[in-house]
């Protein structure tokens, strides 16, 4: 059985494991009434340890108790028009949007579970008030927060805050050229978001990180934006290309390997859709099992959508489904991600 | 009115034993059952069952525990059956077992119970599995007063919660599935504990040395399970737990 990702040495090692072994043992022995018996005993729950580490899934090595992303699309809607996505060219209808109410009470079922909850779009902060209501939340139930944007409404009082509630910001960055930014992102604004970029720098300090898709389009130009990042000592990473509906292409398969062995660790994700539909996956409907979605959040508990027998069904079939989608981000945790 | 589910594997005549022992603990029940299925699963082994009182359902081809208790579940409801009880063959029952499970479904508003399991042999290594509380189920941390999951064969569902929530079948053995099911369970009611009702279960360890290969298996059989339960559930798998043995098995405010 093999990890999933390479252990780095940030990574829970031999500490890790010595003090697992303590938690399991120390219980045990004061259960042990006859003094005689305490190292035989131990001897058998040592062994009985052992094969329990053995036998551990990679995907709780890996994540700890906490194992859980909530990744909650809040809306299709986006101001820019990026031509790498056509997610923006389906906003959901108003009647259509859930009330942040019911995703809140969704992260109040789920918080002791998650590690992190993320918010995306679309443009999440077209929708300024209902983040910063779901950041306080997760601030309060000390759940760790990430909305990745286009930073297009940033401002002073909505940073200040969010940097007071300590969660990290992800904007999104494919070229720092104004020529090739414009074209990129559909929309002449690259003298209005770059400014914002440095003002969240400014105010965020390492809270801020930028994001780039790798696609043959962009391929010349995220070396630029790597050097922009280390320039100003931002963390950066690059995810690759995927079908969101747009139209750049992937890049080159020397460049990038998308078919590669790793496997799906998206079934640790609890995706929540603008309408409130969940899923373990965005791209959970090309799996025949997962047409539909698994439940709706504003109509069913979320622990009950996640304990049905289609769910558990759809989480062993992603471990191993293959699709190009495991090469995201949402399939590696935040530690490995910036660098 | 309470049924009893046993589903079986019959390979060796310790396994015949261990059938014809538990049947005489359950005739000597304080309160018998409605119902008793035996539900065989495609045994190697030929046997005759000779307690009148067992409705003996043979399954042609092997498909597993969780396959073999969901047609004693069926059998069950199909005859109106308020109460469902489980346990293996290799188990004795306490001959108050039943009224307990029954008076503890029907007085509180638990869906699901676990009664208290011990070791029958006397060697180290039942000894062990007492402390452990290997068979003897979990409490849900802090508040230990539901159940994080129960072992099958200490097991009790009112009927709507076998309806709704029946076996898993693509669980081959006898490993893992009963943790999934209360995890499903979980989601929707929740499981007392009731530490009158007790059984005993035969590992069929004949001493320590001889044993301990038997003790190696069992736990590489349950842990290795446990990664397709992992696998399969996104949350509640991840609640803290705690083994139950007899020195925390009576909790304060047990049944608030």
């Amino acid at each position: 059985m093999s990890l999933i990702y390479r252990i780095k040495k940030s990574q829970p090692g031999i500490t890790h494991g010595i003090n697992d072994y303590l938690g399991e043992m120390r219980p045990f022995v004061k259960r042990v009434k006859k003094p005689h018996l305490v190292i035989p005993l131990l001897f058998l729950k040592t062994i009985e340890w052992s094969i329990y580490r053995w036998y551990k899934t990679p995907i709780r090595r890996f994540y700890g108790v906490k194992g859980n992303e909530l990744i909650y699309m809040i809306t299709n809607a986006c101001n820019d028009r990026c031509p790498k996505c056509g997610i923006w060219e389906r906003p959901e209808p108003q009647s259509q949007h859930l009330m942040v109410s019911h995703f809140i009470k969704c992260l109040n079922r789920l918080h002791h579970n998650l590690y992190q909850v993320t918010l995306t779009g679309g443009e999440p902060l077209i929708f300024k008030k209902d983040v910063m209501l779901i950041a306080e939340e997760a601030k309060k139930l000390s759940v760790p927060m990430v909305i990745v944007t286009n930073g297009r409404f940033l401002d002073e009082a909505f940073l200040n805050r969010y940097k007071e509630l300590g969660h990290i910001l992800v904007i999104s960055v494919d070229s720092i050229e104004e020529g090739k930014w414009n074209e990129f992102r559909g929309r002449k604004n690259f003298h209005i978001v770059m400014p914002k970029i440095m003002l969240a720098k400014q105010i965020l300090g390492d809270n801020l990180r930028i994001q780039s898709v790798l696609a043959k389009e962009s391929a010349e130009e995220i070396p630029k934006v790597i050097a922009f990042c280390k320039q100003h000592n931002i963390q950066h990473n690059i995810q690759f290309n995927q079908d969101f509906g747009g139209n750049w292409k992937n890049a080159m398969p020397d460049i990038v390997d998308y078919n590669n062995d790793t496997p799906c660790a998206a079934r640790k994700n609890i995706c929540i859709y603008p309408n409130g539909d969940v899923v373990k996956c965005f791209d959970h409907r090309r799996i025949p099992l997962a047409k539909e979605p698994l439940g709706n959040i504003a109509k069913q508990d979320i622990i009950e959508i996640l304990c049905t027998k289609r769910s558990t069904e759809i989480s062993k079939i992603m471990k191993t489904c293959n699709l190009p989608c495991k090469n995201m981000s949402c399939n590696k945790p935040q530690s490995l991600l910036f660098n | 009115m309470s049924a009893l589910i046993i589903p079986c594997y019959i390979k060796s005549q310790w396994d015949i034993e261990c059938l014809n022992r538990l049947l005489d603990s359950v005739q000597k029940q304080s309160q018998a059952f409605e119902k008793v299925f035996v539900v065989d699963d495609a045994s190697p082994l030929r046997y005759s069952v000779t307690h009148s009182f067992v409705d003996l359902l043979v399954v042609p081809n092997n498909a597993g525990p969780a396959s073999a208790r969901n047609i004693g579940i069926n059998k069950a409801l199909s005859l109106g059956i308020n109460h469902l009880l489980f346990t293996d063959h290799d188990c004795i029952l306490d001959s108050r077992w039943n009224e307990c499970m029954t008076y503890f479904l029907d007085q509180t508003n638990f869906a699901a119970v676990g009664g208290m399991t011990y070791s029958w042999g006397k060697t180290l290594l039942d000894y062990y599995h007492d402390i452990n509380g290997t068979l003897a189920g979990k409490w849900l941390l802090p508040d230990k007063k539901e159940l994080w999951y129960m072992p099958s064969l200490n097991f009790g569902m009112k009927a709507f919660a076998a309806e709704e929530f029946p076996f898993d079948e693509r669980f081959p053995t006898a490993a893992g599935e009963d943790v999934d099911l209360c995890l499903r369970l979980r989601s929707k009611y929740k499981i007392g504990f009731c530490p009158e009702a007790k059984l005993w279960h035969d590992y069929g360890y004949k001493n320590s040395i001889t044993g301990f290969r038997k003790f190696m298996e069992l736990f590489k059989k349950y842990k290795s399970s446990s990664a397709t339960v992992y696998e399969g559930h996104t949350v509640l798998m991840w609640d803290s737990s705690e083994s139950i043995y007899k020195g925390n098995m009576h909790e304060p405010h047990l049944q608030d």
